[in-house]
């Protein structure tokens, strides 16, 4: 199949010269690369919903790469949550420093808790989302999406030499949607200034449904669906650079694609390479555990909002709650002894 | 205290987020301790999130740097309002790291230095929190889950 693969390369925001010159490295070699269309956008997550960017990602049909400053997790589903779906493509591309790690199977999560799990119809495509910090030179990046291509151009094969599952096909669109190509988009309009926008993005490989970011949230962020499913219903209400609700959430689903810790930030778990030694406790940053800054983070936002703090006294998950009833186990006489130590 | 010297000029005060502190006509000025540089090392990004002119809160987040080993949210060392951010340092902030002391001074604070420390209370509290510093610094090597 002639199909073409389209590589979109979402700019860091800010002009950070060394991030902006390995964008344009990656571009260069990219736009000579065969069998695949570029196209440039500002930010992917500072794209509104009328930002020509936007409308490009979403009139993609096929598969689709897309190299962002932000984690694969981070940037797959923020683009589900703005209906750009498709099946998570794993990336061969890791950070550095991350060769023993397990590799985790998004497609087939092996699930202790039941998540809420990608929702609707899912396109017969695979999206796959590269971090411009795993390389620094655009040599890898080029690798992979050779990689990549070769690898779809043989999943399409084996699709078009079997019978299709008939199944499958029910409530996709039509077969070879016309589209519009890239041609309908000019590269001005696709990097128009996007402004900066500020929101979480939920992990829905993760959410179990459990809710406590809407009890938490004062500023109405938080809405359900017609199934009682959690969504961010009003992105634009969230407080710019307040995290809070993320350090409540039980699951570590809820992302700030660019909150500088990164386990906020959409990392995975175990994700060593290329991370850096976080300085802020020590320049003075608040110090303590996660419901304590979230309670802080929240207050803040509350009282620059002109309204009154409410400290710990709403929202507050009750996790410990009920512990006291059990029988207390040898774990637990042994956490008393070392209190009556006084230690 | 590590095997580096670090030296502490006894021209000015100190606050406890390793910034030094120095009056001015108008303000205090601020700028990194070496202590601080010689944990973070080569600085080359730095981005304020508060523009000059704006009253900020002790320890209020104003903004971020990235260096070559570490990263780091940058606070307010005391409440008051920001005069000026150094202007030599947006394009290059290299200077912290050349003259962290002189030409890579921060930023400029109009506001009450309480709780600064003098050049003795401030040699005191880093060999006081060394131990405290190690663990944090090693913890994190260890583990990602930095909150």
């Amino acid at each position: 199949m002639a199909r073409k693969l389209t590589v979109v390369l979402s700019q860091a925001p800010g002009k950070h010269p060394a991030k902006r010159g390995l964008e344009e490295s990656v571009a260069a070699a990219l736009l000579v690369e065969p069998g695949v269309e570029l196209a440039v956008v500002p930010n992917l997550y500072d794209l509104g919903p009328d930002h020509t960017g936007r409308l490009f990602l979403d009139a993609v049909r096929g598969d689709m790469v897309v190299i962002s400053w932000l984690y694969p997790r981070a940037a797959f589903w923020l683009l589900d949550r703005n209906g750009i779906k498709g099946h998570y493509g794993e990336t061969a591309l890791k950070p550095p420093a991350d060769d023993d790690e397990e590799e985790t199977d998004t497609d087939t999560p092996v699930e202790k808790k039941e998540t809420i799990g990608p929702a609707g119809t899912i396109p017969d495509r695979h999206i796959y989302t590269l971090d411009f910090r795993d390389a620094k030179s655009p040599g890898p990046f080029v690798d992979e999406v050779r990689r990549i291509l070769a690898e779809c151009k043989s999943r399409h094969e084996a699709k078009a030499s079997s019978p299709p599952p008939a199944l499958l096909e029910l409530g996709l669109p039509a077969k070879s949607p016309i589209e519009p190509g890239l041609a309908a988009f000019s590269p001005d309009q696709l990097l128009a200034d996007a402004g900066r926008r500020w929101y979480p993005v939920i992990d829905y490989s993760r959410c179990t449904n459990c809710l406590e970011c809407l009890d938490f949230c004062l500023f109405g962020v938080y809405g359900v669906d017609d199934h009682d499913r959690i969504v961010t219903e009003n992105q634009d209400q969230c407080k710019k650079g307040c995290p809070a609700c993320s350090r409540v959430c039980p699951e570590q689903a809820i992302i700030f694609p660019e909150y500088k810790s990164a386990a906020i930030a959409g990392a995975n778990d175990g994700v060593v390479g290329g991370l850096k030694i976080d300085l802020s406790k020590l320049f003075g940053g608040d110090a303590g555990d996660a419901i304590t800054a979230a309670v802080a983070e929240r207050d803040r936002e509350l009282v620059a909002d002109g309204r009154q703090a409410v400290g710990a006294t709403i929202g507050i998950p009750k996790r410990q709650e009920g512990r006291d009833h059990k029988p207390k186990d040898e774990l637990d006489k042994l956490a008393d002894s070392l209190d009556d130590l006084g230690v | 205290m590590g095997k580096h010297p670090a030296p502490l000029p006894g021209d000015r005060r100190y606050c406890r987020n390793h910034m030094w502190c120095k009056a001015t006509d108008d303000g205090y000025r601020f700028g990194f301790t070496a202590y601080a540089v010689r944990l973070m090392q080569d600085v080359y990004f730095l981005e304020w999130s508060v523009d000059a002119g704006a009253a900020v809160a002790a320890r209020q987040p104003i903004g971020f740097l990235e260096s070559s080993k570490a990263q780091s949210e940058l606070y307010a060392p005391l409440a008051g309002t920001v005069l000026r951010f150094n202007p030599s340092l947006l394009n290059d902030p290299s200077a912290i790291n050349v003259d962290g002391y002189n030409a890579g001074w921060l930023f400029d604070l109009s506001g009450d230095p309480v709780g600064t420390l003098d050049v003795h209370e401030y040699r005191d509290f880093l060999t006081a929190g060394w131990e405290h510093t190690q663990r944090l610094l090693k913890k994190q090597v260890h583990e990602t889950e930095d909150e």
